[in-house]
């Protein structure tokens, strides 16, 4: 099976001699075994490292395994509430190394003791990168090392996951794990730097909005079809523009870019829906009835609405020369004079004949869809 | 090592170039006794890699013309040094800080080789560099003061995405013609390209895809690489060229589709392969050829007598070699030069800088090339076009600060250098870079040669290399069809190997 052409490892041999068998059996044994130790010495509250180890074991082997990354996290957190409580003085080595840390001794335990699981973490990474428990169980030892730890330390272990996130995603661009993951880690980094300003707001210092609108550019550049890229720009337009305070004018600007930028896209590849999702966005942006995408220009009302579904009807026309076999153009095309029948009434841009014209097309195109271009065709009719 | 003298063999294999060297790898764990000789004193053949100065006594060996090298693939070979330099201006390193290839050439991703040099358990021992950019280079109309001009070729969906000097309609029916190639050999597909092919690329291109600007032409002449000028490049030629450039990108990491191998290329594979018979017992001898053989059907047991150069006599069962290196006794390999008019004029020519405008990185984050295409434009569309392979210090073959250009024209070679220097002047560095030394020689063709013919029963004849710049998938398929005739009903897999114990498994 291939996730987005990057072929998966079978975890099965597919050898079936004798031997090989033999040896699977064996396999199977020793894992049940070890899972049986495991549940047992939890069960009987053991949180000792020996129990510790042998989760690392067990995980190794099959990280989708959720419950077992419950019960290491039960165990990492008995740990932690220990050292952070402790009474006994820590040794001279530990001492130096937490003032070299500029932290006390019990919280660079801590921060060993997380650093050390997420490099744990690192080959399990590379080699299941759609696990949600490892990325879950990564996020939750962030989260703790944000809360017992003081942010110059915890902000630290954010970058670096940034570093990491953005590998990950050079090695699997499409990877939307990663990219969720991306929001999570940005967010924490832009409060921490913040200073417990709410980070949302997005007009501290701390704020990443621009880098990060710059990543959706780089990552769009290197791989057109990238949904959650363009999605992620989509989340970030409205705080790029509150952030660079832009006016009337910068807006406007702005858009009509955005504009340029995804019909040079369509225009390289009209075949993409991604592009065609962003399109969308871009159109919904405008339409003040759509509660759900916050306006790009300032004013925004029918007036604005009409101007541009008139533009890039046309626009959107315009392509269809060399790509009259293109569903998603026809889609457009029927779905904006639809829009813009509503707005402006009859007698607009586009002729009922012409729509007409392009449903026709699309049911030839698309036939396993019939059902919902006959509810179209009703819905004009009307 | 005791005399070759009365020994047998069970195959003989004569030339250690590519061809014989991949047949020599898959006989490596048969079991078979093989003597593999090379009447040159180093491995490689016509594929080999040489320092400067095997460079200049290869080029005195071949200096003559095309009747004194009659059993040699090249002939009309020259050298010149660049003028004494003053003090600390850029000078050539030592003679073996390069290893320059007589045959450089293009070995894409998706070519059969690699897969079969992985299951070979040999590519632990090579290391494979990215191709990375392709460009092409317009010389400016003659008299004009203006300088020229290096383009960057664009090479998928996203390249023409940023390319600015494609309009929207430009963007739209390029992508319009590489999804056409992409899928020219399926059903869909075939019937236009029955109707399309015998077309020039240009014209095909200006009727049924709406491209005709030189800004859109050039590009996809410059992925399809032809020898021939832009007026005979058919559609039939150039558009498996392009798809195998266009399906192999991606394929060993974003944004190149082809691989060099380090510290000499083919050369390098060459003696990978050999040192893996080696180690599998088979017995290198260099400085000797066949000189004479005797007909198996001839002989009592039905082995073949064969005489080396040093004059000792062995026993084979089977021959195996490239028509050069075979003996005229047992060959039908034509000497007449004259049969064989076709040759391409090569060039190697150092340069004093590393030139990284033509190495920029294959993708966000990728890897940095160590190769690079440039396709130099002709004066018109009736003459033909120069390519130059730019190979940069990482390739292994030069030192650092310095790059190997590989240039080769089909025919006359007069236009050879003045591409060179086009190239040069178009990447606008400062100062010019300069060719310190280069080399030139004739490349000769095989005569038309069928294939594995067998004069005798067990004489088996390989496909050389051909004289042009892109690896084909023959040369490999050659050698397979030898290796079956040679091993015979008891085959296994071809170039299927377990890798050997107490070897270490490099991932």
């Amino acid at each position: 099976m291939q996730s987005h052409g990057i072929p998966r490892v079978a975890a099965t041999t597919l050898d079936k001699s004798e031997q090989a068998r033999n040896k699977e059996r064996k396999q199977i044994i020793q894992y049940q075994a070890l899972e049986r130790d495991v549940v047992d010495r939890v069960k009987a509250k053991d949180y000792s490292d020996t129990t510790f180890q042998l989760t690392s074991q067990l995980l190794t082997q099959n990280p989708e395994y959720y419950t077992i990354w419950n019960y290491r996290r039960l165990i990492l957190q008995h740990v932690f509430a220990r050292e952070l409580a402790a009474d006994e003085e820590p040794s001279e080595q530990d001492s130096a190394a937490a003032e070299k840390a500029n932290l006390p001794p019990a919280q660079h335990e801590v921060l060993l003791l997380i650093k050390e699981d997420l490099q744990f973490l690192i080959p399990l990474l590379k080699q299941y990168p759609k696990c949600y428990w490892i990325w879950n169980h990564r996020s939750w030892l962030l989260g703790t090392a944000t809360k017992h730890l003081p942010a110059h330390s915890a902000v630290t272990l954010w970058q670096a996951e940034l570093g990491l996130v953005s590998k990950m995603l050079g090695l699997d661009s499409r990877n939307f794990h990663g990219w969720g993951y991306r929001r999570e880690v940005v967010l924490a980094i832009e409060r921490l730097n913040s200073n417990g300003d709410d980070g949302e707001k997005g007009s501290g210092t701390g704020n990443m909005v621009e880098s990060e609108f710059a990543y959706t550019t780089k990552m769009i550049q290197s791989n057109l079809s990238n949904f959650s890229a363009w999605h992620y720009r989509s989340q970030l337009i409205p705080r790029l523009l509150s952030s660079r305070k832009a006016d009337t004018n910068t807006r406007r600007e702005f858009l009509d870019a955005e504009f340029e930028l995804i019909t040079r896209a369509l225009y390289t590849d009209p075949y993409d829906q991604s592009l065609w999702f962003y399109h969308q966005y871009l159109m919904a942006t405008l339409n003040p009835s759509n509660a759900q995408a916050l306006p790009v220009l300032d004013p925004c009302g029918r007036e604005e609405h009409a101007r541009y579904l008139e533009r890039e009807i046309g626009s959107v026309r315009e392509m269809l020369e060399g790509a009259e076999d293109c569903k998603y153009i026809y889609q457009a095309l029927l779905e904006y004079s639809g829009l813009h029948l509503e707005v402006e009434g009859e007698g607009g841009e586009v002729a009922l004949g012409e729509m007409r014209e392009w449903l026709r097309e699309l049911r030839g195109i698309d036939p396993l869809r019939e059902g919902r271009w006959r509810d179209l065709e009703r819905k004009m009719g009307s | 090592m005791d005399s070759l003298d009365n020994t047998s063999w069970d195959v003989v294999i004569t030339g250690t170039g590519l061809p014989q060297s991949l047949l020599a790898l898959s006989l490596s764990r048969s079991g078979k006794q093989i003597l593999h000789i090379d009447r040159n004193d180093y491995y490689g053949g016509d594929e080999a890699a040489l320092s400067l100065s095997e460079a200049e006594q290869w080029v005195k060996k071949h200096g003559g013309d095309a009747s004194e090298n009659a059993d040699s693939a090249y002939s009309h070979a020259t050298i010149s040094h660049s003028e004494a330099q003053e003090e600390g201006a850029k000078k050539l390193g030592f003679s073996r800080a390069y290893s320059l290839a007589l045959t450089p050439h293009l070995i894409y991703a998706r070519s059969n080789l690699l897969p079969a040099v992985v299951s070979s358990r040999t590519h632990s021992q090579l290391e494979f560099q990215a191709v990375g950019s392709w460009f092409t280079v317009t010389a400016p109309p003659d008299g004009s003061s203006s300088q020229s001009r290096l383009t960057r070729v664009p090479s998928g969906r996203e390249d023409v995405f940023r390319d600015d000097s494609l309009d929207l309609r430009a963007k739209r029916s390029l992508m319009k013609f590489l999804r056409f190639v992409a899928s020219y050999d399926e059903e869909s597909e075939q019937q236009r390209m029955k109707q399309l092919k015998s077309l020039p690329l240009s014209v095909a291109l200006k009727q049924h895809f709406g491209l005709s600007s030189a800004t859109a032409v050039a590009p996809l002449l410059a992925l399809a690489l032809p020898t021939v000028s832009e007026a005979e490049t058919t559609m039939e030629f150039a558009v498996p060229r392009i798809a195998c450039h266009l399906r192999s990108i991606g394929m060993f990491g974003p944004g190149f589709s082809a691989v060099l191998p380090k510290w000499g290329g083919l050369a390098e594979i060459a003696q990978v392969a050999c040192r893996a018979c080696a180690v599998g017992g088979g017995v290198y001898v260099l400085g000797q050829g066949v000189k004479n053989a005797t007909h198996a059907e001839d002989t009592g047991d039905s082995k073949l007598r064969l005489e080396l150069t040093g004059g000792e006599k062995v026993l084979a069962e089977w021959l195996v070699g490239c028509p050069r290196d075979m003996p005229s006794t047992i060959s039908t390999h034509n000497m007449s030069r004259a049969a064989s008019a076709e040759y391409m004029t090569k060039s190697i020519s150092i340069v004093s800088s590393p030139l990284t405008s033509l190495f920029p990185p294959t993708a966000e984050g990728g890897v940095i090339p160590a190769g690079a295409v440039v396709w130099v434009e002709s004066a018109s569309s009736s003459s033909r076009s120069v390519r130059i392979l730019v190979h940069s210090s990482e390739s292994g073959e030069c030192p650092a600060s310095q790059c190997v250009l590989y240039a080769s024209l089909r025919g006359d070679p007069s236009y050879l250098d003045i591409a060179v220097q086009h190239l040069l002047e178009s990447l606008a560095e400062r100062p010019k870079p300069e060719v310190l030394w280069r080399m030139q020689y004739r490349h000769h063709a095989e005569a038309e040669q069928p294939r594995n013919t067998t004069t005798s029963e067990n004489v088996v004849t390989l496909q050389p290399l051909s004289t042009d710049i892109v690896l084909e998938d023959d040369v490999l398929t050659s050698a397979e069809q030898a290796w079956r005739k040679i091993m015979g009903d008891g085959a296994a897999e071809f170039m299927k190997f377990e890798s050997r114990e107490g070897v270490d498994e490099d991932e």
